[in-house]
């Protein structure tokens, strides 16, 4: 099973998907429909490509940047959080243990993002 | 103790800072084995301001979209390391190892 069909059936979480890091290509499972699922993919990814980019001006300066490479992020509203971790988006529920839950899962399954892309 | 004194006691904690609405830093904490200087906490503030003033305008036009309400007004920024993510909310961050984080209650920390 995929990182985000998995992501998708933990209790909490609305939706989960990956994106292609080049072209509008995704796949998706939870509360979406395409249309929603497609600016996802492209909300999410036009997002990681600026981290990317603020990352090295981040650590274009600095020895042992602790943030080079970037690996993902996450925005948190009053009810629901976003995280993306590699190409992988999830769509949550602020619920106590969910947030902590998701991370460490998607970490530990996308630490290797080389295979990802 | 003073707030950033609080975020240095998050379990991982190498950096607090406080910065202004427009990113510029105004106080810091850095432990004592972080690499971390007062200009990268400069720019990691920027970064927060910059992110959350886009996320917000997303949320907003995701949520008029969709009908799906829950993400405006946007209240946080995470960014991701491999080993170490920074965690903003307000006009407040920080910074912590991975192995060793827990979120949710960097945000606890950062909304009190």
């Amino acid at each position: 099973m995929s990182v985000y069909a998995e992501l998708a059936d933990i209790p909490g979480v609305i939706a989960a998907g990956e994106y292609a890091y080049r072209g509008d290509r995704y796949n998706y499972k939870g509360q979406l429909n395409d249309e929603m699922a497609r600016m996802a993919s492209i909300m999410c990814r036009a997002t990681t490509m600026g981290t990317h980019m603020q990352t090295e001006i981040l650590c274009a300066n600095s020895e042992n940047c602790p943030f080079d490479p970037a690996h993902g992020w996450m925005v948190r509203g009053p009810r629901f959080s976003v995280c993306v971790v590699a190409n992988v988006f999830c769509f949550l529920q602020n619920e106590a243990g969910l947030l902590n839950r998701v991370m460490k899962k998607m970490q530990d399954k996308l630490a290797d993002v080389e295979k990802m892309i | 103790m003073s707030s950033l004194d609080n975020l240095m006691n998050l379990h991982g904690a190498a950096a607090a800072f406080e910065f202004s609405d427009t990113g510029e830093l105004t106080n810091h904490r850095i432990s004592d084995d972080s690499n971390l200087t007062p200009d990268a906490l400069d720019l990691l503030a920027h970064v927060f301001i910059a992110n959350i003033a886009i996320a917000t305008m997303q949320a907003r036009g995701w949520e008029k979209t969709t009908g799906q309400g829950g993400f405006y007004p946007v209240q946080g920024f995470t960014l991701v390391g491999l080993e170490w993510s920074a965690v903003g909310n307000g006009q407040r961050g920080v910074v912590l190892r991975n192995d060793a984080c827990d979120f949710e209650a960097a945000y606890a920390a950062l909304d009190s």
